[in-house]
């Protein structure tokens, strides 16, 4: 007779052997092969455990109990089973040739649903935005993977993920939300703040991507199977905030072009005006919309060019161009009390302002980056808002040695100006980026320049030295203010010739120098104040003590430092001489750099 | 090649043969191929043939003499070819004639059989005739070993050809062009040669097709059926009724499919609907939903890229190429994962080759890594360090050496400070005691007691100028002749030694301690079993301690382990000794234990009590020093590990908050140890100093650890000299409240003396203790050169400058 709490012979009571099962005790206990197993942490996100002692040895992977009763009841077990039988049906079907039922056995496959995991995993939103990270980055790398069916990376998976990073992307863009941009070699960082979570993830160059072969492929599609409707849910609480419809419908001509982004974006945009905007708008655009439907059900039926094209025709001029539209945009945006005043800087650096993307330029990256700091951007190609011969256009990027014809009212800048000005969150001067030049340093905005004993590389400091400048000319010294016209009003005017604007912003740079300068001097005279009344005090009572006390303290200073030593517990002192140990490493580092850049000066000299 | 195939080549043989009757070459000559491949094993077998031929023919040929004219020549196949009958026909004649030739020559000459056989061989060659075997489907094995291979269709034996030896043959067969497609016929025991469509139908054979090569194996099926312009059907039957009419049972399946349909029982497919994302999180800012799984460790977020990832990093971030290919000398695990590079516009970066495979490793981190919190220390090291309140404030402290006194020629191994702090004095390992003036380091006087001195100690009462030396086995009181007038008859009184108590004693028990007068000294000499290492007085001065090996007189308590100092409480009757591992306090009024200070320390190597008498500090041969505070515990207050030798000796100032430890490393600690009269509050230990005096050239030991103790000991006095000018004497001594009679009655010791005269005429002598302390002297072998430089006698002195 098994008693209530029977416990079966071999069975631990207590202690890690009853706490903790290994990974093939847990196969076992589950009765699934390890490939679902895998699948299963991944998606309830259960971890390996790490217990005190590893009763079957160190070569083990360790689970708790919990954590494998936890997959035990879960529903997604059963799932799978019928998966598997369903699986056999249709190899029978298929072996009796009757392809057919085959194929309705496939449709009928049960699909495991993931939205209640999500929801177990992160039950409060910020939760799910706080570990959002790997999913976009992973998303973003699979939208740039190259379908292929040998590796099993569907068509529809790599279509899936472009759509909702471009969802994604979008709705960052159109709520200004993006922090900080940085171009690495291994793709572009970007950074972004909502409810208060910093989200960072990285997008791979648009370029072909390698699916090496030392990638297990199935692993990251069992995460993808994670992702990809995490973001789909986050995607659709975000557009739900701001009380648009998801998912969105989007211009299937740009979508054609591979300018999604951009659809979306302007369907974004639409769709809140619409929502912010008075009715008088509201029936242009609900017109738009029908029609924009209607078309891209034609489109759909007849993919005919001409349709699409009179279709984009349209669709600007309803806009009442660009202009219009960020006037609008605006105006929404302003009813939004809790936009703080992060967002505020964001969305007007890039204000009355607007670029023209080259062909050679990254596109997507941009058309990203430029609208999210409140930038309008149109692009070399078709589906461009706007074209190269628009005389409003104040900035074109460009990436190429040399530019042929050149527009007098506009700035010529590579994109790293873009990048560094959205980091530096002031508008640069554009005479280290112009055509053909190679452009200063283009730095990580997530190094904490303030850290104690950091290298600072020289353009840091120049950016900050700039950005104190630009806060400074709310205030404009007297006298000064002529100087400090905007040479790029200048150009904008054509009054002046190139050489000239050159000279104006030398000059310019010249004043925002010395006024730098000044600044600095007047804060180190600040300084030198609060320093100087105790100083001279010292220096009148016992002159000749200061000497000795600045003798006496470096004598002190060593002695001291192991006189402390003495009582602190041994716990303790390992403790420090640790720390010590990983702060000389961090100083070496910063030691070496120092050093390169010493040999790089005299080099120089 | 089978027996058939054989033998219808022998066929088409005699075809040929009779086909082109002239100049056709003899199938004796040649060896009969049909392929080319077969060619060796064919002539092997033929040749063995001939061989076995031409033994046996001699011998069997005259048994089957008799028999020739009875076998009949039986045909060879019903199946023969009218050509070859015909043929036969043609050459009956002939081959008769033939045949009876060569009976009679077998009659004739058996002899000459062999030769006669080849001949006539030959013979028939020329005739064209072959003979027709007619054996039948025999095995030829039965003919093997007859001279006749069969018989003809006349029933008369058919002989054996006579065979060509092998060089013949093989000569034959290089002439021959033809030789390839000759076959041998074993059956008839000819060569036969194949013709050209022969060998095509052998090839054919060989290719498994049928031999003949117009056979066509799948013709066109033929419908020999005329199917149209039939008039009449197959069947002349009528069309049935139910063709016609609507199906009963089908209609009623159909209704029955429909009310199931109605009624919900048969369900379709339905069309597949995308299950698209929804509003999974409401607004739940609020909420505060704790999942029942176990608590859940958010993966810790990816390396943020500093400058040196950047595209276009700052020049200085870019390694060098020496630097690059330094990397390749470390280890894998050491090199570093990403080496800056630098492009000098955006358009020519190239795609990441690395990204899909660092996207799978963060994979790989997230479902197989365990999680586990680990508590991120993110503070200033400089804030593990304990607040200590400013050196400058705990002055006055002994900073530097002020003096130093030279004159000693070996290791100093104990200094004592005189109660009034104004002399000190000095025992040496070379034999010799001395006396300084501790301001201007002037020897005063110089005793040489022999051996090597272990311990000084002076009288603590500041009248009474005597000075304990332990000196070998010996415990010597020495008049040091310092006072007035009155003081030294004092003193030569107490120095008095009565012979006749002494012998008193010797006989009421063993005499462990000897008491005998030193007149070359002036003083007493105290003579022991044993060693003595240490000597201690009594706070009064009355008494003094002394540690040997052996008991002088029985105590009121027991020891645990090994007693390695003693001392006594600087106001109360308690007396401490400290063994190795622990200190014991013992109240000498009620003589019982009162406390044991667990030290947890390995070797305790000296003891000290703070002039308050509550706390002590135990110093050890690890390097080590506990602070006591005997009424807050029994284990240390604090272990201060400062010195990486043993500790020789510790002490406390005797009025200053000051403590001093010295080492074996040749260092001394000053340490400040305020104890607070607040009993809440705990003593304050500041390190202030570290003295170093006492170094070799070479960074060896020095031995000088009595004299470094006893330097900041002295440098303590002085500082005590110096501050509290007017208070004349340091240490503070409360006034006697214990009457010593009692103490001295209640040791049932046989105080023979007046309490008036100095209490040294008894001791609390040597603890029993089995191990003596070697320790001390051990540690005084010095190497030669240490040796050298002390030999100075040197030992310093320091003092606070401020």
């Amino acid at each position: 007779m098994v008693g209530k709490h029977y416990r079966p012979p071999g069975k631990k009571k207590e202690g890690n052997a009853a706490k903790f099962v290994t990974r093939s005790q847990a196969l076992k206990l589950l009765q699934i092969s390890l490939p679902l197993f895998r699948k299963l942490c991944i998606l309830k996100g259960v971890t390996p455990r790490e217990p005190k002692k590893k009763f079957k040895g160190t070569h083990q992977t360790y689970y708790h109990v919990k954590d494998i009763a936890f997959l035990h009841h879960e529903p997604l077990l059963e799932v799978h089973r019928a998966i598997k039988t369903h699986e056999r049906k249709i190899k029978k079907a298929e072996a009796k040739k009757n392809i057919e039922r085959a194929n309705r056995l496939r449709d009928q496959t049960p699909k495991p649903k993931i939205d209640r995991i999500i929801r177990q995993r992160y039950p409060r939103f910020v939760d799910a935005l706080g570990e959002l990270d790997d999913c976009l980055s992973m998303v973003h790398l699979f939208a740039a993977l190259p379908a292929s069916e040998s590796k099993k990376i569907d068509v529809e998976c790599v279509h899936k993920c472009r759509r909702l990073a471009h969802e994604w992307q979008a709705f960052i863009s159109r709520t200004h939300k993006l922090r900080k941009a940085f171009v690495s070699v291994k793709g572009i960082y970007y950074q972004a703040a909502i409810e208060g979570q910093a989200i960072t993830w990285l997008t791979p160059h648009s370029l072909q991507q390698v699916v090496s072969e030392e990638v297990d492929l199935p692993t990251m599609l069992n995460f993808l199977q994670l992702y990809e409707p995490l973001l789909g849910f986050v995607n659709f609480r975000l557009y739900h905030s701001i009380n648009l419809k998801y998912p969105p419908l989007l211009d299937p001509r740009l979508e054609a072009l591979a300018a999604d982004l951009y659809a979306l974006s302007r369907y974004v945009g639409r769709d809140t005006r619409r929502s912010a905007v008075n009715s008088e708008s509201v029936d242009l655009v609900e017109h738009e919309q029908i029609e924009a439907k209607q078309s891209g059900a034609q489109s759909e039926d007849e993919k005919s060019e001409l349709r699409l094209a009179q279709l984009h025709h349209q669709l600007p001029s309803n806009e009442h161009g660009p202009g219009a539209l960020m006037h609008l945009v605006e105006e929404a945006a302003g009813d939004e009390e809790e936009e703080d005043q992060d967002t505020r800087e964001c969305r007007k650096l890039f204000e009355n302002m607007k670029f023209f993307l080259s062909r050679e330029v990254p596109r997507e990256s941009l058309l990203f980056v430029i609208p999210a700091f409140g930038g309008v951007v149109s692009w070399e190609g078709e589906g461009g808002p706007f074209g190269e011969s628009d005389q409003s256009i104040t900035h074109q990027v460009v990436d190429r040695d040399s530019q042929g014809h050149r527009f007098l009212s506009r700035e010529y800048v590579q994109p790293q100006w873009i990048f560094d000005c959205v980091n530096a969150r002031i508008i640069l001067p554009t005479m280290d980026y112009v055509v053909g030049k190679i452009p200063p340093p283009h730095l990580s905005p997530f190094v904490d320049n303030e850290e104690e004993g950091a290298y600072v590389p020289d353009y840091a400091q120049t950016i900050k030295h700039l950005q104190a400048a630009a806060r400074k000319e709310i205030l404009p010294l007297p006298g000064v203010g002529k100087d400090l016209e905007d040479p790029q009003n200048l150009l904008a005017e054509g009054v002046i010739d190139r050489a000239e604007a050159n000279e104006a912003a030398q000059r310019k740079q010249k004043m925002m120098m010395l006024e730098k300068q000044y600044h600095e001097d007047l804060k180190k005279e600040l300084q030198h104040v609060t320093y100087t009344p105790s100083d001279s005090t010292v220096d009148k009572q016992v002159p000749t003590e200061v000497t000795k006390t600045g003798e006496e303290s470096s004598y002190d200073v060593q002695n001291v430092d192991d006189m402390g030593k003495l009582l602190m517990s041994r716990k303790k002192r390992k403790l420090l001489e640790a720390m010590q140990i990983s702060n000389d490493r961090k100083q070496a580092k910063h030691d070496l750099i120092k050093q390169r850049k010493k040999k790089l000066e005299s080099a120089q000299s | 090649m089978t027996q058939k195939e054989k033998k219808t080549a022998t066929k088409q043989n005699d075809e040929m043969v009779q086909n082109d009757d002239v100049g056709a070459p003899s199938p004796l000559d040649n060896d009969p191929f049909v392929s080319d491949s077969d060619d060796s094993s064919y002539e092997d077998s033929s040749a063995e043939d001939d061989g076995d031929y031409s033994f046996d023919s001699e011998s069997e040929l005259e048994s089957h003499d008799g028999e020739d004219g009875a076998s009949s020549g039986g045909d060879d196949d019903s199946s023969q070819d009218e050509d070859i009958a015909n043929n036969e026909d043609n050459g009956k004649e002939s081959s008769d004639i033939n045949q009876d030739n060569t009976n009679d020559q077998d009659g004739g000459s058996e002899s000459s059989d062999f030769h006669e056989g080849g001949r006539i061989e030959s013979d028939s060659s020329e005739d064209e005739v072959a003979p027709r075997n007619t054996v039948g489907d025999v095995p030829l094995k039965w003919y093997e070993d007859e001279p006749h291979i069969g018989y003809d269709i006349k029933g008369k034996k058919i002989k054996r050809k006579e065979k060509q030896d092998k060089l013949g043959s093989f000569l034959a067969n290089v002439d021959d062009s033809k030789n390839w497609r000759k076959v041998y016929d074993e059956y008839n025991d000819e060569e036969v040669e194949l013709t050209k469509d022969e060998i095509k139908i052998v090839r054919r054979l060989l290719k498994n097709r049928a031999p003949h090569p117009d056979f066509d194996p799948y013709p066109d099926y033929v419908d020999w059926f005329k199917w149209d312009d039939a008039k009449h059907p197959l069947s002349n039957a009528p069309e049935p009724k139910r063709r016609f009419i609507p199906s009963k049972w089908e209609a009623k399946k159909v209704v029955k499919y429909v009310r199931a349909i109605r009624k919900g029982l048969i369900t379709f497919d339905k069309p597949k609907e995308e299950d698209g994302p929804y509003l999974l999180w409401g607004d739940d800012s609020s909420s505060t939903e704790k999942s029942k799984h176990l608590a859940y460790i958010p993966a810790p977020k990816q390396k943020i890229p500093g400058h040196e990832e950047s595209y276009n990093p700052p020049l200085e971030y870019i390694p060098t190429q020496e630097e690059i290919n330094s990397y390749q000398l470390m280890y894998e695990e050491d090199r570093p994962k990403f080496i800056p590079k630098r492009f000098t516009s955006m358009r020519s970066i190239p795609a990441y080759e690395n990204a899909m495979k660092e996207c799978f490793e963060r994979c790989l981190d997230l479902y197989l890594c365990p999680r586990v919190r680990r508590k991120r220390l993110n503070i200033d090291p400089e804030s593990l360090k304990p607040k200590l309140p400013s050196r400058k404030e705990l002055k006055p402290y002994p900073i530097t050496c002020y003096i130093e006194y030279k004159g000693h020629e070996d290791v100093v191994t104990s200094i004592s400070i005189e109660a009034s702090g104004q002399w000190m004095a000095s025992g040496s390992s070379d034999g010799t005691v001395r006396i300084w003036e501790v301001e201007t380091g002037r020897c005063l006087r110089k005793w040489v007691v022999g051996e090597a001195v272990n311990c000084v100690a002076w009288n603590p009462l500041p009248g009474v100028h005597i000075l304990a030396v332990s000196v070998g086995q010996d415990v010597l009181l020495l008049n040091t002749s310092l006072g007035d007038e009155e003081e030294q008859k004092r003193i030569k009184e107490l120095l008095q030694v009565d012979q006749s108590i002494a012998t008193d004693d010797s006989e009421n028990k063993a005499i462990s301690v000897s008491w005998l007068q030193d007149d070359k000294h002036a003083g007493i000499r105290l003579r022991h079993f044993k060693t003595v290492t240490s000597v201690e007085w009594h706070r009064k001065g009355d008494y003094f301690s002394t540690l040997s090996k052996k008991l002088t007189q029985k105590l009121p308590f027991k020891l645990h382990g090994l007693a390695v100092r003693s001392t006594f409480h600087p106001s109360h009757s308690i007396f401490f000794v400290c063994t190795k591992k622990s200190v014991r306090v013992y109240d000498l009024l009620k003589t019982k234990l009162i406390k044991k200070l667990d030290t947890g320390l390995r070797e305790a190597s000296s003891i000290a009590i703070h002039p308050g008498g509550d706390n002590v500090i135990v110093g050890s041969k690890e390097g080590k020093m506990c602070w006591f505070d005997m009424d807050l515990s029994s284990k240390p207050y604090k272990i201060l590990k400062c010195h990486p030798k043993d500790i020789n000796n510790v002490v406390f100032h005797r009025s200053y908050p000051l403590f001093a430890s010295c080492s074996d490393d040749g260092t001394a600690y000053i340490f400040h140890g305020m104890v607070y009269s607040d009993l809440n509050q705990n003593p304050l230990i500041v390190p202030l100093e570290i003295l170093r005096g006492h170094t070799s050239s070479n960074g060896r030991e020095m031995a000088l650890r009595a004299a470094s103790m006893s330097r900041s000991f002295i440098s303590s006095a002085r500082a005590s000299l110096r501050s509290s000018a007017p208070s004349h004497i340091p240490g503070i001594r409360p006034p006697p409240l214990a009457s010593p009679r009692v103490q001295s009655r209640r040791f049932s010791i046989p105080s023979t003396r007046n309490l008036g005269q100095l209490g040294c005429t008894q001791s609390l002598l040597p603890l029993h203790s089995p191990m003596v302390l070697t320790c001390l002297t051990s540690h005084l072998d010095v190497s030669a050169r240490a040796c050298c430089e002390l030999s100075n006698g040197t030992f310093r002195r320091s003092c606070q400058d401020r």
